[in-house]
């Protein structure tokens, strides 16, 4: 049983590095990548993230979005980090540089939160071929597979552009608990769409604070959401459907889409039947339930009463 | 072990200490007037919660609770009865009993924070360990009349009074943030269910925390959330079935939810470790602090707390503490774990200057290699409108006060002073007749060491500001003023209330350290 423990570490060791190693374009395997479905987003992982989003390096993720600085000393740098570097990007300290970031050409635009396996994103890809979308996943090694399986479809691209007409050039990875750390990735009203898609159930009572929507939590999503905005729900749990319907409902900054204009989007369908989670649900013949609401303008500022009024008074 | 004072609040007058589960008062040349000590009997329950804390409402129990000794067997009597159902909660219930043995002799509620009424009237403690609010009329003259004892669903770590001085802030360690009104009303009619009340279902989404289940699903028997279709394990059909089984067993009386107003106004998944009210003209902001190196500012208003306004982002690590200095609403001065001081434009969420604090810490203590500031302070002695505003920072189990001066947007040393034992809490002393001179009264513990030995020296000293002196700036002021006197106080250190073990008290008495992450390293 330990034997084959290690047996399993190894190939699995052995596997990735052989993939690193030349510029592959084999898509990675799945079974070198499980990862136990649960993490735990209270505790302190060692995570990388910026303190701030002024200071994200993005450019590692989306090398052809890079605008090429005016200013000749980060040219080069530029330059070389834009082929195939991105590889690494998830275990490096580069990811958040101490010193101004290379910039792009446009900013992340849609965040799909628990991307799992990213089978959303790939699909998303092609349907949003000029917005940045972004995949957020907790587990390590499943961020791993989601980089490789990027970088090895992008390598697709460049080799056979006629057969592979997607360059999948706007989607990358990361590793990070957005529970905490949402705020340091994105900016106020940055996002224009945020998937959950078959985020962990937490079935007990006392997990459910763990889950990915609570009222407050609701309050970090329409932060980082523009007016307008969409949150995409999807689950195979009634009740957790019932949760997030309720908590999305009760919060002001949110209204619930209309089941015609929720039908009307392309990306509902899409999440429906591209994400693993979603086809993984059909092969047990499970339910599927869909909620989308949109994020509403903030109203005025309420301001003190007390000093309102004098105020008033000091006009009078 | 004698217990250093280690919560101090100056309130006109008079000034309050809290030393272990007791807060005195002082007059101004700290004699002792009034002592109010901490009644941990198992009556603690007006206002509290029950014998469980909500969630348990809907199944197992959310968390094993310190409970005070005396308080021990009622709750497990208590919990006896249904966890015993299956061998699943058994053990639970197993890990909790060792639990309450393991943390016994620290059950005793310290006071951990004194915060008073902008009008004098009427100051507020939080005690740790029962996770209890109390509120207490002043009378002016350092008497305490206590009004109500509250205890949250989780340990309030930071309190703000909102500037109607009408309701309590209570930011926890569990990352939400209530709001409580001041006053707490036994009527009933009051007591209506905050869940379900139209206008306070509108303040906001769930009152409930994300701890517990919403109301509505409270209020009709647990169903689990789980089918035959949505899962598939073996365990998880396992699990499931013994979720069926004990919903069948289940049906003991209500578990009590607390039965006072508080609403949840906003959340971090971090422990929060401070609680700021702020104001920008007609404005009102809340401002919160977390373990998680960010600063919060959320609207101010009951309904509109659920509206993020933006954050300071730029802590490397916890932030632990931030004062907004009387005279510059703008600036908020924050500080934690990192080796800087922060000054923000707290509205604009711009960081306005960094100062390097580890390296004064150093010059005094050369092998410090980190440093947790504990406490920062801002003040401007009022006789002087356009006099400095000074920030003093505390950090933790270094024997010296960090003096500052906040000139535009950066601090700028003006002294350090070093004291005789650990700074724990610091307040300004409003001049009186006598002494025209600005004066600082400081917290300390007498025990530098951290051994024990060195306990027994003052722990109440008053620093003034004699800038005309031959070494100008802050000194130990000295006589009398050294450390407090009266009757109350002596009885209170005969009564031999603080048994407590040195270990104990060093892990009750410094605790910001203990913020800082221990990173698992995890696949």
């Amino acid at each position: 049983m330990v034997d084959s423990k290690k047996d399993k570490r190894q190939k699995r060791e052995e596997y990735r590095a052989a993939l690193h190693q030349d510029d592959t374009t084999e898509l990675p395997r799945k079974k070198f990548y499980r990862q136990r479905a649960h993490a735990n987003p209270f505790s302190d992982h060692q995570l990388i993230y910026p303190p701030s989003p002024d200071q994200m390096d993005w450019s590692l993720m989306y090398p052809a979005y890079v605008v090429e600085d005016d200013k000749p000393a980060d040219s080069e740098d530029t330059a070389m980090a834009a082929p195939g570097a991105e590889t690494e990007a998830q275990s490096s300290d580069e990811l958040v540089s101490s010193t101004e970031p290379k910039r792009l050409s446009k900013e992340v635009e849609v965040a799909d939160i628990g991307c799992g396996f990213g089978g959303l994103l790939i699909a998303l890809a092609p349907v949003m071929p000029d917005t940045l979308i972004l995949g957020l996943e907790i587990r390590v090694s499943v961020t791993q597979y989601v980089v490789d399986r990027i970088k090895a479809l992008r390598a697709q691209n460049e080799l056979a552009p006629e057969s592979n007409p997607n360059s999948y050039n706007n989607i990358a990875c990361l590793r990070a608990n957005t529970m905490k750390f949402l705020p340091n990735f994105f900016r106020k009203f940055q996002l224009s769409r945020i998937f959950i898609c078959f985020p962990d159930p937490h079935f007990k009572a006392r997990k459910h604070k763990q889950r990915i929507v609570s009222p407050t939590l609701n309050s970090e999503y329409a932060y980082a959401l523009r007016p307008g905005g969409i949150v995409y729900t999807i689950t195979d749990v009634p009740d957790l459907h019932h949760w997030m319907v309720q908590h999305f409902d009760a919060h002001r900054s949110f209204e619930r889409v209309s089941d015609e204009d929720q039908n009307a989007d392309p990306c509902v369908a899409i999440m429906r039947t591209e994400t693993e989670e979603g086809k993984k649900v059909e092969r047990h013949s499970g339910q599927k339930y869909v909620a989308c609401f949109r994020r509403l303008e903030d109203p005025p500022f309420e301001e003190a009463e007390a000093e309102a009024e004098a105020e008033k008074k000091v006009e009078e | 072990m004698a217990v250093p004072y280690h919560v101090l609040k100056v309130c006109g007058e008079v000034v309050f200490a809290a030393r272990g589960s007791t807060i005195y008062s002082f007059n101004s040349s700290l004699e002792c007037i009034s002592a109010w000590k901490c009644d941990v009997k198992p009556k603690a329950v007006t206002g509290g919660w029950g014998a469980e804390p909500s969630p348990a409402a809907e199944g197992p129990p959310a968390k094993r609770r310190r409970v005070a000794a005396d308080q021990a067997p009622a709750v497990e009597e208590g919990q006896a009865a249904p966890e015993s159902e299956t061998p699943e909660k058994g053990n639970r219930r197993k890990k909790g009993s060792n639990f309450v043995q393991k943390s016994k002799p620290s059950d005793r509620p310290f006071v951990q924070g004194l915060y008073n009424t902008s009008d004098g009237c009427h100051l507020v403690a939080i005690t740790g360990s029962d996770k209890t609010i109390w509120v207490f009329e002043h009378d002016g003259a350092g008497h305490l009349t206590q009004l109500s004892q509250r205890m949250m669903p989780k340990r309030p770590c930071s309190l703000a009074i909102t500037s109607d001085n009408k309701t309590i802030l209570s930011a926890d360690k569990f990352g939400d943030v209530f709001a409580l009104p001041l006053i707490f009303s036994e009527d009933p009619s009051d007591l209506k269910d905050v869940t379900n009340s139209p206008s306070s279902a509108a303040a906001t989404p769930n009152t409930n925390s994300r701890s517990s289940t919403p109301t509505t699903t409270s209020k009709k028997p647990f169903q689990p959330q789980a089918n035959e279709f949505t899962i598939h394990t073996k365990r998880n059909l396992k699990a499931l079935e013994n979720q069926k089984l004990s919903l069948t067993l289940k049906n003991t009386g209500k578990l009590a939810d607390a039965n006072f107003e508080h609403t949840l106004l906003l959340g971090h998944v971090s422990m929060l470790t401070a609680v700021l009210v702020a104001a920008r003209g007609p404005r009102q902001y809340i401002i919160t602090a977390d373990r998680d190196e960010h600063i919060r500012v959320s609207r101010g208003s009951m309904s509109q707390a659920h509206i993020i306004e933006g954050f300071c982002l730029g802590h490397d690590d916890f932030v632990s503490t931030m004062s907004i200095p009387a005279g510059r609403p703008e600036i908020l001065v924050s500080g934690g774990g990192d080796d800087d001081l922060f000054v923000w434009d707290w509205a604009a969420g711009k960081l306005l200057s960094r100062t390097n604090i580890l390296e004064r810490v150093q010059k005094l203590v050369p092998e410090t290699s980190r440093i947790a500031v504990r406490h920062l302070f801002t003040c401007r002695p009022q006789e002087a409108a356009d006099g400095p505003t000074w920030v003093f920072a505390i950090c933790e189990r270094v024997p010296a006060l960090f003096c500052y001066e906040l000139k535009e947007g950066s601090l700028h040393h003006v002294q350090t002073i070093p004291t005789p034992g650990n700074p724990l809490d610091i307040d300004y002393l409003k001049p009186v007749a006598s002494v025209s001179a600005p004066r600082i009264l400081l917290a300390v513990d007498p025990d530098i060491s951290g051994d024990g030995t060195g306990r027994g020296g003052p722990s109440l000293l008053v620093l003034s500001w004699e800038p005309a002196s031959a070494s100008g700036g802050w000194h130990l002021a000295s006589g009398g003023s050294q450390g407090p006197s009266g009757d109350e106080e002596k009885k209170g250190e005969q009564e031999g209330e603080d048994e407590i073990s040195n270990q104990e008290l060093q892990r009750i008495l410094y605790t910001t350290e203990t913020l800082r992450k221990t990173i698992m390293d995890d696949e």
